[in-house]
This record gives structure tokens, C-alpha cells and sequence, in this order.
């Protein structure tokens, strides 16, 4: 493949996705409604870091 | 075509195979500790094999790491956290959905997901849907009872993912999944070999020819081996005028393996799994391409009941394909799934894969679609009867066809059968996991 990704700076972004989403239910007071959703947020910020997240962090090994 | 047009993930589907086995190792790891911290049922398991997750180094090692089966998994069930038992490795007020095998070969094994887990299994599903060609103009309709097995629920809501507009065909009788999918034009499906090939004839007794008055491009065949058997494969295209891809998975396992659209063969998802064979008899690994054996797998990222170094029983080869035209790196097996080492059983001293029973009888255009084999013994020989079905028009060349079926039965699998010939339509049709081999000899 020729084509050259940005994965550094995509698995930054997701790093603070998912820093934002644990920072939001952190404060949400246990209201159902924001923790339920953060959850389904986390799980899908967790298939950007199947995709992507993982790998940058082989790169930098 | 753009990477990103061609791959679901340019990334990791692309990968330089180095960096993948990297990859691998690191996600090898990462589940061993997850299970050795958070599965009494694992951790156990380490412990009396003297294994610590850092004894795990290189691939090799992955050796040293004791293999689990399927009557492990249900001895390890049953119990609290219920019904999961020790191997549940999250807190069950995490479980979101109830899953369990199919129970083909015993007590179903229970299965939970997390919502994370039930996440990545829409996520694998996606790597195969989008390498068949599903894109967000395509409407998938699912031909499937949405029941309490896996089945096809990943790949709804992976064809969701993509961006499908996906239409459930749960309740409705195979003629109304017809005549539905005829209506809004629905252009790919996915359902067992069995059912896709069943469905065509039910589309033809409702007078319909599938190829031509049906809109349907691209079917998913999963569940079952015929997708490899090329004769089976043959008449699913010529039937519904569209192209068939091979999709295989397991309850435990989650997706696991699919063919691309050069269909050279079936890529293993390995950037979700590590896949090793090993030989049926030894249990010597095998990495050359050429010689079949059991596969062993080991899912990364699924946590709520994972799956490390599980000997699946599935029967696969390595491919000698060593780079895909695709331009993917996963690496390919030959022939898909080409049985189960449960079927493979020694007949008169020859070993039998049920599969390449099928390939004969479905290469021989004026046989049915159906077959059914029995193996019973005859004092101290075993015999087997096959039946077949001719189809109607070609009834009046019986032994003519006899012939053939002989031959090819003996070039193919080097065995002698007592042959059945049916009336169509008189042996047994199925809507999903098809049972057309029975070895009767220990039952006798």
C-alpha cells in the first residue's frame, strides 16, 4: 500500500475521546442517562482503538 | 480504487506481515493477562500448567500456553456467576446479551457479551462485509429466525455499520422472504449453503426464476462448509445469478475468516485472531501450505468470555498463495472449512471428509441438491449407503448417471457405496445447520 495514514495523530484523537467520555461519566452525578451512553461511546471508541489505537502503540514501541 | 474504497481498514488489512506478527504477539499478551487476572477458570488452568503471562515472549511460546476445547467450556458453565460459570472475566452486570451455541454436538455452550464485545463482533463482520462488496446502496435482507444462536446477528448490525439499510425477514416462511425480497428489491443476503439453495427452488415452484427476476448481487453463505465445496458453490452462483463469499465463524470464537473478491481462497481476520493448525493425528503444528489439520484459535479482543488457544475441531489448510491479488497480508487457506475433525472418520480404513462427498454428488448436474449419507456396519465391514435425488428431467438416463456418481465417488474419495436413488423432492430439506452425514456404527 502506497498511501501513507496519519495513525499517530488518529490514536492521539481517540486517546482523548476516550479520556473525554470517562471524564463526562466521572461527572454525570450517576445520572442513567449520560453513563449508559458514555458506555456505548467507550465501546466503540474502543473499535478505533482496535483499528488504529493498538497499532500506534507497536509503532512507538 | 482508493485503499479506502477497496478495505474496510487500509491499515491493518495492509499490513507488512512483520508488523502484523508483531501486532499479534502484543495482542496475545494483553488477553493472556486480561484472563489470568479477571477468569478463575483460566487462571486455573495457567497455574496447573506452571504458565504466567510472562512466560510468553515470542510466538512460539504461545505453544507453552495450554489449549481449552468445547467440553471444558460447558464443564466450566452451569455454575455462578450463572450461567456463565469461571469463565465469565467481567462483572455480569456487564453482560448486556445472551448468546449460545447451537448445541449441534451437546449442551450448548453459554455465551455473554458485553456491549464492547457485541461491538467488535459487528466490527469483524464488517472486514468480511465490505470486502464482499457491501456498500451503503446495498439493502441486505436477512432470511434468518433471529434466535437465541449468534447466527446472523453480527452480521446485521455489521451491515448497519457500513452503512447498509438492512431489512429483518425474521418471522416470515421462506415463500414471503421470497416474495419480499422481490418487492423492495433487496440486493444481497446471507443464510446457510442449505437455505440459499433451498430458497432458490422454492423461488422456482413459486415461478420464479432467483437469476432473473430477483435483484440479488452478493450472498454471505456462513454456517455451514458449502461455500468452499466449489460444486456447491457453482450451483448457489448459477442459481441466483450473484456472487457467493464464505464467511466463517463460531459462537466462542466470534467471525473469523472470509473470502475476498478474488475468492483465492479464505483470508483469516488475523489482525482479531491468531490461527495455528495442527496435525489431527500428532498434534504436530503445521505451517506449510499442503496439509490439512485442526485449527487452534485465539481471539485478541473479546473480554467477557474469551477464547485463548481454542481447538475448534474446524479442518483447514494453509493456502501456497503467499500474497493475495487483493493486496491484503492476512494470510489465506485453501478451500475455506473443508470439514470438522469430529467427521472425519475412517470408513474400511480409509479416511472420509464428508465434503468431498458433496463435491461429487453437487458436480453432477442431474442429481438434486440433496444427499444423505449413512455409515453402518455389516458384521465386521462397514458399509456405506448414499442417497441421492435425480432431478425430473433427467430420470429417464438413470444409469448413465449411476455410472458417473460411481466413478467419481471411487476417483474422489477411494470408497464403494450402496447407492439410493430418490424421488426429487423426497429427502430431507433444511432451513439452517444442515445433518446429512450419520455414523451409525457405534450406535449399533
Amino acid at each position: 500500500m502506497v498511501k501513507e495514514y496519519k495513525t499517530g495523530d488518529m490514536a492521539e484523537k481517540i486517546r482523548l475521546l476516550k479520556q473525554t467520555a470517562i471524564e463526562l461519566k466521572r461527572i454525570s452525578g450517576g445520572i442513567q442517562a449520560v453513563d449508559r451512553n458514555v458506555d456505548r461511546i467507550l465501546a466503540s471508541v474502543k473499535m478505533l482503538e482496535i483499528n488504529i489505537g493498538d497499532l500506534a502503540d507497536i509503532n512507538s514501541d | 480504487m482508493k485503499p479506502e474504497e477497496q478495505y474496510w481498514n487500509p491499515v491493518l488489512e495492509t499490513l507488512p506481515r512483520e508488523k502484523l506478527q508483531q501486532f499479534q504477539l502484543k495482542k496475545f499478551q494483553n488477553i493472556l493477562n486480561w484472563t489470568y487476572e479477571n477468569s478463575p477458570f483460566y487462571r486455573s488452568l495457567y497455574k496447573d500448567a506452571g504458565l504466567e503471562p510472562g512466560d510468553i515472549k515470542t510466538l512460539d511460546d504461545i505453544r507453552k500456553v495450554p489449549k481449552t476445547e468445547k467440553s471444558m467450556l460447558r464443564e466450566a458453565q452451569g455454575v455462578e456467576p450463572y450461567p456463565y460459570g469461571s469463565i465469565l472475566s467481567v462483572p455480569i452486570e456487564q453482560v448486556t446479551e445472551y448468546r449460545q451455541t447451537s448445541g449441534t454436538t451437546g449442551q450448548p455452550v453459554y455465551h455473554p457479551e458485553t456491549w464492547q464485545d457485541w461491538e467488535w463482533s459487528a466490527e469483524s463482520w464488517a472486514y468480511a462485509l465490505y470486502a464482499y462488496g457491501y456498500r451503503d446502496y446495498d439493502r441486505v435482507f436477512l432470511p434468518f429466525g433471529y434466535s437465541i444462536n449468534i447466527a446472523f446477528w453480527a452480521g446485521h448490525y455489521a451491515a448497519e455499520k457500513i452503512g447498509c439499510e438492512v431489512v429483518p425477514g425474521g418471522v416470515l416462511d421462506t415463500e414471503a422472504r421470497i416474495l419480499k425480497m422481490k418487492e423492495i428489491r433487496a440486493t444481497a443476503f446471507m443464510a446457510t449453503p442449505t437455505y440459499i439453495l433451498g430458497m432458490a427452488d422454492t423461488a422456482r415452484k413459486l415461478g420464479l426464476d432467483p437469476a432473473k427476476d430477483l435483484y440479488i448481487k452478493k450472498i454471505t453463505a456462513a454456517g455451514e462448509p458449502g461455500a468452499c465445496v466449489p460444486a456447491t458453490k457453482k450451483r448457489m452462483e448459477e442459481a441466483w445469478g450473484a456472487k457467493v463469499y464464505d464467511q466463517v465463524g463460531a459462537t466462542e470464537i466470534g467471525h473469523w475468516g472470509f473470502e475476498c473478491q478474488a475468492q483465492a481462497g479464505l483470508h483469516v481476520l488475523e489482525a482479531f485472531h491468531l490461527v495455528e493448525i495442527e496435525d489431527i493425528e500428532t498434534g504436530a503444528t503445521i505451517t506449510e501450505p499442503g496439509k490439512r489439520g485442526s485449527m487452534v484459535i485465539t481471539t485478541f479482543d473479546r473480554f467477557a468470555h474469551p477464547c485463548i488457544r481454542f481447538d475448534s475441531k474446524d479442518v483447514i489448510e494453509w493456502s501456497p498463495v503467499e500474497r493475495c491479488e487483493c493486496g491484503r497480508t492476512f494470510r489465506l487457506l485453501k478451500g475455506g472449512v473443508v470439514g470438522r475433525a469430529d467427521d472425519i472418520t475412517k470408513v474400511k480404513g480409509v479416511l472420509l471428509a464428508p465434503t468431498a462427498i458433496e463435491e461429487v454428488v453437487r458436480d453432477i448436474p442431474e442429481l438434486g441438491d440433496e444427499y444423505e449419507v449413512i455409515v453402518t456396519k455389516r458384521g465386521d465391514i462397514d458399509d456405506i449407503a448414499l442417497k441421492v435425488e435425480i432431478n425430473p428431467d433427467f430420470k429417464r438416463n438413470a444409469s448413465a448417471i449411476e455410472q458417473k456418481l460411481v466413478q467419481q465417488l471411487r476417483l474422489k474419495t477411494g470408497l464403494r457405496y450402496s447407492l439410493e436413488f430418490h424421488d426429487y423432492g423426497t429427502l430431507p430439506r433444511y432451513d439452517v445447520k444442515a445433518k446429512r452425514f450419520k455414523d451409525l456404527r457405534h450406535k449399533e
